[in-house]
């Protein structure tokens, strides 16, 4: 899958679980917390509803890396998506 | 039952019935009773492992595994003091609160041991059975609070005499270990009322634990329990729920007991082991004071603490701060302001402290983190508050927005997810002050 359409349906998994962020332009250098305003709740439920839809399963470590919508592209295309 | 040590409560239950379940989890892929005289077993065990490290202090990166409930159950066995420290935690934040707490020995993630680079050894202050809990939201000085076995335990006992779960209860743990509130009401609870504790399989199970396990109680911060309620995650069993460690909207609570689950709001301190009072009616505001506990509102409306068997020890190396929690005559200043009714029950009706609690139950210390910012925007008059549950930054100047933010980057990458600043304002004016020069944070 290349880069730019992992990146769309990541959008729109965000928009589905988020829908606040319906009107928000969301970019790879969205900070999640801060740009998206996801609380930690919602950030658990996107990142479990990313790798249901990509069936791949990022180590629990990983998780406080993810800061910016790029690091949940990379770590999804490390983990096989 | 009031127990003084983990080690005497697990054996009280194992000695009534040896096959009575304690704890049921998953390990690699299957779901695994253990009993009352297993668990029991397990930690005799491995203190035997442990005396050699008597009287020093153990880090435990704590996971909410079982193997992470034995290691801090079977260290405080074995003579040691334990810091229960998170291990969801952002690196930076570990390594300071494993600086902090004079620990040679870490218990956790191997690889995750290796990547904090975790060597040295030194001597800790901390005696046997001291338990220390960092108090959240402290990032940058690490502040450990010195309780103990025994003061957990009446923390326990506490809630369970107001709130009496039965053996044949199911209690969800859900919360993290490493915050009082999670280890007392989510774990201890539980084994002291000779109950069976499930333990969450890690975050990633928040969507499907409840269905899995089946509990019959559970115990939530705010914005976890919004999160089930919202993704109606809420299974049938369930008929108690034991909600705190942050301010709850009341439309929440109601929404829970529209599906006929009692609902009890909880208020604690890290620095009182947990519990100090508990809804038990239907207004889930006044809440009963724990049979441990006194309590007692200063003139200027703060409430003040005085239960000697589960106040803190103090701050761990910190007399200074130790002594300014308590007023002359003994008693612990919550920095809560609140009044007693003429049944003595307790309504929180606001914050005298200043710092910012959150729906996840952890807190940021205004003063430490406003500091750390200025430091980064010289010559700017700035202030932090609350909108909408997530922090705001206020600065006041001749400020641009994005060179705010830009500057700020620094402070955000070590905050935990619920603390980082999710907005900024811009004021022409000054900030507005209180005439002793305190922000007026309700205005910004």
């Amino acid at each position: 899958m290349s880069r730019e359409e992992l990146r769309e349906r990541t959008i729109k998994i965000i928009r589905d679980c988020v829908p606040e962020l319906a009107d928000t332009e969301i970019t790879e250098a969205s900070v999640v917390n801060t740009d998206m305003g996801m609380d930690s709740m919602n950030f658990i439920l996107v990142i479990c509803k990313l790798e249901a839809e990509f069936g791949v399963k990022i180590p629990n470590k990983l998780w406080k890396k993810l800061s910016s919508l790029g690091d949940v592209l990379d770590a999804l295309q490390k983990y096989g998506a | 039952m009031r127990f003084q040590t983990f080690f005497g409560m697990l054996g009280h239950w194992a000695a009534i019935d040896s096959d009575a379940p304690a704890l049921i989890y998953e390990k690699d892929g299957e779901k695994r009773t253990e009993s009352y005289a297993q668990l029991l077993a397990a930690v005799r065990d491995r203190a035997e492992t442990l005396k050699v490290c008597a009287g020093r202090c153990e880090a435990i990166l704590a996971d909410g595994s079982r193997d992470c409930i034995v290691e801090v159950f079977a260290a405080l066995k074995a003579g040691l003091s334990v810091a229960l420290l998170d291990a969801a935690a952002p690196d930076e934040t570990l390594r300071e609160q494993l600086k902090a707490c004079d620990t040679g020995l870490v218990w956790g993630d191997e690889d995750l041991c290796e990547e904090l680079g975790f060597t040295a050894l030194a001597q800790t202050d901390a005696k046997p059975g001291d338990v220390l809990f960092f108090t959240s939201g402290t990032t940058h000085r690490a502040k450990a609070v010195v309780l103990t076995e025994e003061s957990l335990c009446s923390s326990a006992y506490n809630g369970g005499a107001l709130l009496p779960l039965q053996p044949s209860d199911l209690l969800m743990c859900m919360l993290p270990l490493s915050h009082v509130f999670g280890f007392v009401c989510g774990l201890l609870w539980g084994l002291s009322c000779g109950a069976c504790v499930a333990l969450c399989r890690g975050v990633r199970h928040y969507l499907d634990d409840l269905a899995t396990f089946r509990p019959t109680a559970l115990s939530a911060v705010p914005l976890l329990l919004g999160f089930l309620v919202q993704h109606e995650l809420l299974n049938p069993e369930l008929k108690l729920v034991l909600v705190g460690a942050g301010d709850c909207p009341r439309p929440l609570l109601q929404r829970v007991k529209d599906r006929n689950i009692r609902v009890s709001f909880g208020y604690g301190l890290t620095e009182t082991s947990s519990g100090l009072a508990l809804s038990l009616g239907t207004d889930p505001m006044s809440m009963t004071v724990c049979p441990d506990d006194r309590i007692r509102i200063a003139e200027d409306g703060e409430i003040l603490v005085d239960a000697p068997t589960c106040v803190m020890k103090g701050y761990y190396k910190d007399p200074e701060a130790t002594k300014e929690a308590f007023t002359e005559d003994g008693w612990l200043r919550t920095g809560d302001l609140g009044r007693l009714d003429e049944e003595g029950k307790l309504t929180i009706t606001g914050r005298k402290k200043d710092m910012l609690v959150f729906e996840d139950g952890t807190k940021l210390f205004l003063p430490e983190a406003e500091a750390e910012l200025a430091a980064l925007l010289p010559g700017l008059e700035l202030a932090l508050y609350q909108k909408d549950g997530k922090v705001w930054l206020a600065v006041a100047g001749d400020a641009d927005e994005k060179d705010v933010k830009r500057k700020i980057v620094p402070w955000q990458d070590r905050q935990d997810r619920s603390h980082k600043i999710a907005g900024i304002t811009l004021r022409e004016d000054p900030l507005p002050r209180t005439a002793t020069g305190k922000v007026r944070r309700w205005e910004l």
